[in-house]
């Protein structure tokens, strides 16, 4: 639950680079379903634990998906899915990896974790979670939770999420992230008395700032502009690629009718009856190719939508800023009204408007003792403004810092992991013109035996 | 209309000299002409012709023409393989140029119909006239009414199915040209249908509506008399082969439906499909102008999505032009089919009952009528004519489909080619490191 001490080499070092061991093999190994998420960081982490400062090389793997029934906390019967989360060790002499860690965790864990996170790292860009309900579907997607191709991409992400943690390295230190690999029993009560929830920023505050901030850092206030437009642009994109998938679906299946029809043709036909037959096998091929074809475009869909959960990350960080520095700003304003209080007590003018000025002008003047302690009890407290400013001011720009270095962090994570999300989205629709051609060169191959 | 000399007709098309009345005949052309043909003076084109089951309107007919075998069939038959062999043809006929006429009453377009030839039939080695839709319509109606026993191509369709396509875009011309050619085509290579007179002066007149206002019948022999069948006798047994031939028929006409409603379901799925990847293209562009290093990749795949759509475009654009409108014209072909199997049926069954009349009779007569003779003749020509064009049929129907279908296969596989090269050259771009940034 510390804040570890800010390593500057590690912000800027992402964890494939580890000397120790290759990334490749962690990636590979243990990593038993596809752990792909955005094709990015490997699994293999450096990892400190609270105590342990020995360097480990640990694999994390979101193994298993499994339906159970349990009562919730209104006791009423409920059905949800729990996640086995696998930690290995590997042995850097030899690439082996040992199961160190086994434990199952529901969808609400999780989010526990990230809120967690999300109060203790204020200037993290914390990374998102899959979605809680299927968005974005295209007719044939299921939008059901329970649904095994949504439990499963659900399954891909939330190890994706904690491998993004883990090879954090800030992030990868905390506590709490280590006590949800390893602690199954007691997690939650953990967490909660750690008391973050009562250190959250309500969301009023946070709203009020953002209006009324004056001088928020200029490059905040870009970043949450292209934090809201690149949250916009990603909802239109995965919006309209749900209808392209639709109708590609739809294009696909109607071919499949062929095979049928060119089969009954072929039946009162002499020559052209095994031409005709076997072409129409071939367009049931190809009407059956498109299921797998659309299944592969959902990861790169997931891919998508992590980084527009990813924006609202970044909105955070920006929101925190602005509270900050709307804190401050108030902090500021305040201790400015209180010394002009003070010198007008202390010079006897009276310049602006005061409770104490009109009570005197209707109760009558203060004693000069009653004046001496109203001076001492406002210079007491633009002492303590002061301290308290400076202080702010220190956390302040410190946020800022350590925030912007994150950031910077997170736009090369980004344009690295869209860069290859791209890349697979056009090898996949290379494969798939490739298979197009195929089947329709099989295709023409029969009719001209026709 | 006896009478009426040549010269008073409208000049419609390069005459021979030989064509060309002398100017101290009478009013009868016959001297100009060689041959011992007895045309009649109406004709244009006067001359013997190959088939000689011509009947001329001044009723007589042709000395020695009473072979009771069709010998269009014969002739069928023998050019059945000649037409695949191109070396041995002596007509070529191209539809092409379309133009539109714009005229107080109408707007309407024509097409220039080019003939080369070296056949005896054709004056010139080379015509070129203009014709436009309803020409074609009346050389059908002719073909069918003088040539009923055999199987007349079909035209593409009069009228503009759904209303909303334009008549006179280029797509639909171009369409209807390739179909118009594709009609005289197949009259062309068909060895009788040929010969016709009618298709002689559509090919060859100068102002074929004065042609068409004398309204000549130009009947074939087989034709007048099919003319004359009347339908009130019941079949008993159609012929085996004519049977199937009509289930064929039937069969084949339902499955081509249903590849039409396939084809254009497709080519529906693949516009709304279309209309979809041209939004979604243009996101990547809006996401590319918020990003810096990102930038150039997603133009990249951007620019590649519209290509693809182009692409896919054009796929569905050459299905509606070229694939649908063959299905069609099959349809409809095989739809006038069975109307001439019907006719066949007619008569036999009209010379059945005329038999069984005669039969019934009881009389000791050993000859047969001449009129029960003139059916069994009509039956037996119609039913040697009918098959010798079932088989050509077939066979231009199997190399058509082939052609159509490696067609359909073709226009796919350039659609994925184009998809993929689009693709495969962006991979470079996306892979590009940026150094200097």
């Amino acid at each position: 639950m510390e804040q570890a001490p800010l390593d500057p080499e590690r912000q800027l070092q992402p964890a494939p680079l580890e000397p120790l061991g290759s990334p490749d093999a962690g990636l590979g190994a243990a990593v038993g379903k596809e752990a792909e998420g955005a094709g990015e960081e490997s699994s293999g982490v450096d990892t400190m634990t609270h105590n342990n400062f020995w360097l480990k090389k640990i694999e994390i793997s979101v193994s298993e998906a499994e339906k159970r029934t349990g009562r919730n906390a209104m006791n009423m019967q409920e059905t949800y899915t729990a996640y086995l989360i696998e930690t290995r060790s590997v042995e850097h002499t030899d690439g082996q990896s040992v199961l160190t860690d086994s434990l199952w965790r529901r969808y609400s864990e999780f989010e526990l974790l990230r809120s967690y996170l999300l109060v203790y790292y204020p200037h993290i860009v914390v990374p998102p979670l899959p979605e809680k309900w299927a968005e974005f579907v295209w007719h044939k997607l299921s939008a059901d939770n329970m649904d095994p191709d949504f439990v499963e991409r659900r399954r891909i992400g939330l190890e994706n999420f904690l491998l993004r943690i883990a090879s954090h390295p800030i992030l990868c230190r905390d506590k709490i992230f280590y006590l949800f690999l390893t602690q199954e029993g007691n997690w939650k009560e953990t967490v909660n008395e750690t008391g973050f929830q009562l250190k959250a920023d309500s969301r009023l505050k946070a709203l009020n700032a953002t209006f009324r901030v004056k001088n928020p850092d200029k490059r905040f206030t870009d970043l949450k502009h292209y934090s809201d437009e690149l949250q916009s642009v990603i909802s239109h994109l995965l919006r309209v690629r749900a209808r392209v998938a639709d109708r590609l679906y739809g294009v696909y299946k109607v071919h499949g009718n062929y095979g049928r029809v060119f089969s009954e043709w072929s039946a009162i036909e002499k020559e052209m009856g095994d031409g005709l037959q076997s072409a129409g096998h071939h367009m049931d091929v190809y009407a059956s190719s498109i299921d797998d074809i659309l299944e592969d475009e959902e990861h790169y869909a997931d891919q998508l939508k992590e980084y527009l959960f990813y924006a609202e990350a970044l909105r955070a960080v920006c929101r925190k800023h602005e509270l900050m520095q709307y804190d401050l700003e108030m902090a500021a304003q305040d201790l400015a009204s209180k010394k002009q209080q003070c010198e007008e007590l202390v010079t006897g003018t009276v310049r602006t408007f005061s409770l104490k000025g009109m009570t005197t002008k209707l109760f009558g003047q203060e004693t000069p003792e009653q004046r001496e302690a109203r001076i001492k009890v406002l210079e007491e407290q633009i002492n303590e403004g002061e301290q308290q400013l400076k202080s702010k001011n220190l956390e302040g720009r410190e946020f800022v810092k350590n925030a912007w270095a994150d950031i910077e962090r997170f736009k090369e994570q980004k344009n690295r992991d869209l860069k290859e999300a791209l890349i697979s989205y056009a090898v996949m629709q290379i494969s798939m013109c490739k298979k197009g051609i195929q089947v329709w060169t099989n295709a023409k191959e029969c009719f001209s035996k026709m | 209309l006896p009478g009426s000399p040549p010269d008073a007709l409208p000049s419609t098309g390069p005459h021979s000299l030989r064509d060309m009345p002398h100017p101290l005949a009478g009013s009868s052309s016959e001297e100009a002409v060689g041959g011992d043909s007895t045309p009649s003076p109406d004709l244009l084109m006067a001359r013997s012709f190959g088939d000689k089951d011509l009947i001329l309107p001044n009723g007589g007919t042709p000395a020695g023409t009473s072979s009771p075998a069709s010998s269009s069939s014969l002739l069928n038959r023998l050019q059945l393989d000649d037409d695949i062999d191109g070396e041995t043809r002596d007509l070529f006929v191209i539809v092409d140029d379309p133009k539109k006429h714009v005229c107080t009453m109408e707007t309407y377009i024509t097409y220039r119909i080019t003939t080369k030839s070296t056949r005896v039939e054709f004056d010139l080695p080379e015509y070129s006239v203009r014709r436009r839709y309803q020409d074609f319509d009346w050389l059908r109606s002719k073909l069918e009414e003088s040539q009923p026993t055999h199987l007349i191509p079909p035209l593409p369709e009069k009228f503009v199915v759904k209303g909303v396509v334009d008549r006179f875009s280029e797509e639909f011309v171009e369409t209807r040209r390739k179909a118009l050619d594709k009609f005289l085509k197949r009259i062309t290579d068909h060895p009788v249908l040929s010969f016709n007179e009618h298709f002689n002066i559509f090919l060859t007149a100068k102002d074929l509506n004065a042609y068409k206002k004398q309204g000549i019948a130009l009947l074939t022999r087989m034709g007048e008399s099919v003319k004359h069948v009347t339908g009130g006798y019941k079949l008993r047994t159609r012929p085996l082969e004519f049977a199937a031939i009509g289930d064929y028929l039937d069969t084949f006409a339902l499955k081509l439906g249903t590849i039409d409603r396939i084809a254009q379901r497709i080519i529906k799925e693949e516009i709304e499909y279309l209309v979809e990847l041209r939004e979604y293209g243009p996101v990547y562009s809006t996401w590319s102008a918020l990003e810096g290093e990102l930038a150039e990749p997603l133009e990249g795949v951007s620019a590649c999505i519209g290509n693809c759509s182009t692409a896919l475009e054009e796929l569905t654009d050459d299905m509606t032009e070229d694939f649908l409108p063959v299905l069609r014209e099959y349809i409809l072909y095989s739809d006038s089919m069975k109307s001439v199997l019907k006719k066949r049926d007619q008569v036999q069954a009209e010379y059945e009952a005329k038999l069984e009349a005669v039969a019934l009779r009881k009389e000791d007569r050993p000859k047969v009528p001449a009129d029960v003779e003139k059916c069994q003749d009509r039956m037996e020509c119609f039913n040697a004519d009918l098959k010798a064009d079932m088989e050509r049929w077939q066979n231009n129907k199997r190399q058509d489909f082939r052609q159509l279908l490696m067609g359909m296969a073709d226009k796919n596989i350039q659609y994925y080619e184009k998809c993929l090269m689009a693709w495969e050259s962006i991979i470079p771009l996306l892979q590009e490191k940026q150094e200097a940034k």
